[in-house]
């Protein structure tokens, strides 16, 4: 398999880099493609989403992108959702890279216990805001909870030496991933996974959003579809917001990154991503539903 | 399912060599070392004497060349551009871990930072030595993190259960006759014991984490050369080594545990430009441990040494 284009190595910090480096003089000319496009999407994705024997609806995530794309002896089986360590360890994270960034917390394992801490805590107190997750982190023998914390513990670490916090402009958005509803069909709902939201700006000062994406399992073939579908899901959200700029994979086990420009090529490219998708038997409604992958 | 009794551990244990004074030899502590004793008259435990280890001279920590890693990486590629020449450019990827450097088949038994590959067989699903290692790893990250185990088999069978990837395993302990499942426990307070007593508590901000992976694709991803850090200290800064990492042996040689933290450490430098600055390996059976500085001619030597092991594969492993 070839390195997709755009691969290229990471050393610490040069990821804060990729991610907020300005954008050239093109940026606000894509700017107005970009706008553009998105008007075309809704419609075009709409379309795309048909009902198929069995109805439901269709949830697409990064996952299947890459399940749909990815070579057939790649595929994994699809395997009802359950909680452990792997599936637990990124919100368990990023709730500790949170704590971090907003500076409750000290170090990686100081917010990730916080935030085991608290996941526990209003599971045992009954709290309608506790999560499936905090009721099964709950329910753990110490140990378990221990296994648990180390891997989010890892987790977090990798993440926190990566970035060089200090660059960013104002404390980044850590963790909140985007669904884009489409209001043409009721069939079809778009995630889009980012761990790390921020903002970029060009040579005129014009601010852009700039989304780190962490990327598990090896390098392959499809990431560019699995970012482009992203990219195109922020594009889509963001009427109202700030213009989406750049996407940036970047592979802990590795330090491998990819980045890819926002622009009018990587909506087409979301589009087609989506397209194949939803063409490939792979993404039933009840997959959609329950395979839904940890990120990393 | 033979299970090895405490006593027959011991006496299998291969002593190494002294070590050679001089820049870059292994410090080995062979049983439980003496440090100073403590204000209470008490021993220091071990876990001090690694810990001060790790740390001495730490204030001058050393710069690599920027242009070693490119070097090192430069030189694999080329080797694994000849293994896929031969393999085929439609092979399937080769994931390669430490243990490929040598072809011993004692060296299954103590997969030195390659907790997450399987090393059971058909016949074999679950080699008396790797469940021993699985657990005593899982155990070992319980450690890290909390600084205590309470009971070392059901502790460490409760990590398994929450990684999917080893609850099998914890289904197969838990399913072992009576006899096999004491003997297995016992076995593991003894290394539980001595993890403890080498097992530096490190401070938050030291950034530990356990089971940090590493996979380093070469040939655009034809060839992976992976591992798994038992444990990871430090934070990366560009051009400087600051990492340290402790490796975890349980049994098995020396030496092999020893190249397999070399070969992390090499996984490491092409990962993120600058090797670790401080090896140590754990031996949770005995007790002994050592500490050594990462120097260019072991990254060299291993390079070397996984380029050779490169060449001999495809004819192989077709």
């Amino acid at each position: 398999m070839p390195d997709p284009p755009g691969c290229e190595m990471s050393k610490p910090r040069q990821l804060t880099r990729a991610l907020l480096e300005p954008f050239g003089a093109d940026a606000a000319e894509n700017r107005a493609s970009v706008v553009e496009a998105a008007r075309r999407i809704p419609r075009t994705l709409a379309d795309l989403a048909v009902p198929r024997p069995g109805g439901g609806s269709f949830r697409l995530t990064d996952h299947h992108v890459r399940e749909a794309l990815g070579p057939p002896d790649r595929a994994t089986p699809g395997a009802p959702f359950a909680w452990s360590a792997r599936t637990a360890r990124r919100a368990l994270g990023l709730a500790g890279l949170r704590a971090l960034a907003n500076g409750a917390a000290r170090s990686p394992i100081d917010g990730v216990t916080m935030a085991v801490d608290d996941a526990v805590g209003a599971a045992h107190r009954g709290e309608s805001a506790a999560s499936p997750m905090d009721r099964w982190l709950a329910g753990l023998p110490p140990a378990g909870r221990a296994a648990v914390q180390a891997g989010a513990v890892t987790w977090a670490t990798r993440v926190w030496c990566a970035l060089d916090w200090s660059a960013f402009e104002e404390p980044p958005t850590i963790g909140r991933d985007h669904w884009w509803d489409s209001p043409h069909s009721s069939l079809l709902a778009l995630r889009s996974r980012a761990e790390v939201r921020s903002i970029a700006r060009d040579q005129a000062g014009s601010p852009f959003s700039v989304h780190l994406v962490v990327v598990g399992g090896p390098r392959r073939t499809t990431i560019r579809s699995e970012l482009s579908v992203a990219a195109m899901v922020e594009v889509l959200c963001s009427p109202r917001s700030l213009p989406p700029g750049r996407m940036v994979g970047w592979w802990p086990d590795s330090g491998h990154l990819v980045t890819l420009e926002i622009d009018q090529r990587a909506l087409d490219d979301g589009v087609a991503a989506v397209a194949r998708t939803l063409a490939s038997t792979g993404v039933t409604p009840a997959d959609g539903e329950g395979t839904i992958r940890a990120a990393a | 399912m033979v299970l090895v009794a405490p006593q027959q551990e011991q006496g299998a244990l291969w002593s190494p060599s002294p070590p050679t004074p001089g820049s870059g030899a292994f410090v080995v502590e062979a049983g439980r070392p003496a440090p100073a004793p403590s204000e209470a008259g008490r021993p220091a435990p071990a876990r001090d004497e690694v810990l001060a280890l790790l740390r001495d001279g730490s204030g001058q920590r050393p710069r690599f060349d920027p242009g070693l890693s490119g070097g090192l990486r430069a030189w694999l590629e080329d080797a694994a551009a000849d293994l896929v020449a031969r393999r085929g450019e439609d092979a399937p990827p080769l994931f390669l871990g430490p243990r490929f450097l040598w072809n011993d088949p004692v060296a299954a038994a103590d997969p030195v930072g390659t907790a997450v590959d399987p090393v059971g067989t058909a016949t074999d699903p679950y080699p008396t030595g790797w469940v021993r290692s699985c657990l005593i790893r899982a155990l070992f990250a319980q450690v890290v993190t909390t600084g205590q185990v309470d009971s070392p088999l059901g502790d460490a069978l409760d990590a398994l259960r929450v990684d999917p990837g080893r609850s099998a395993m914890a289904r197969h302990v838990d399913e072992l006759p009576g006899e096999a499942r004491s003997a297995l426990a016992a076995s593991l307070r003894i290394h539980i014991e001595n993890l403890m007593n080498l097992t530096p508590r490190f401070a938050a901000g030291w950034l530990p984490r356990t089971h940090d992976r590493v996979a380093i694709p070469l040939a655009g991803g034809r060839v992976v050369l992976n591992g798994v850090f038992d444990l990871l200290v430090g934070a990366p800064v560009p051009g400087r080594a600051t990492l340290c990492a402790l490796g975890l042996t349980t049994g098995g040689r020396w030496a092999q545990a020893r190249t397999a933290l070399h070969y992390l450490a090499l996984l490491e430098t092409l990962r993120s430009g600058t090797p670790p600055f401080r090896l140590a390996l754990l031996h949770s059976a005995a007790g002994r441990y050592g500490v050594e500085d990462v120097l260019e001619e072991h990254l060299r030597t291993i390079v070397s040494h996984v380029v050779v092991q490169l060449s001999t594969l495809g004819d192989r492993d077709a």
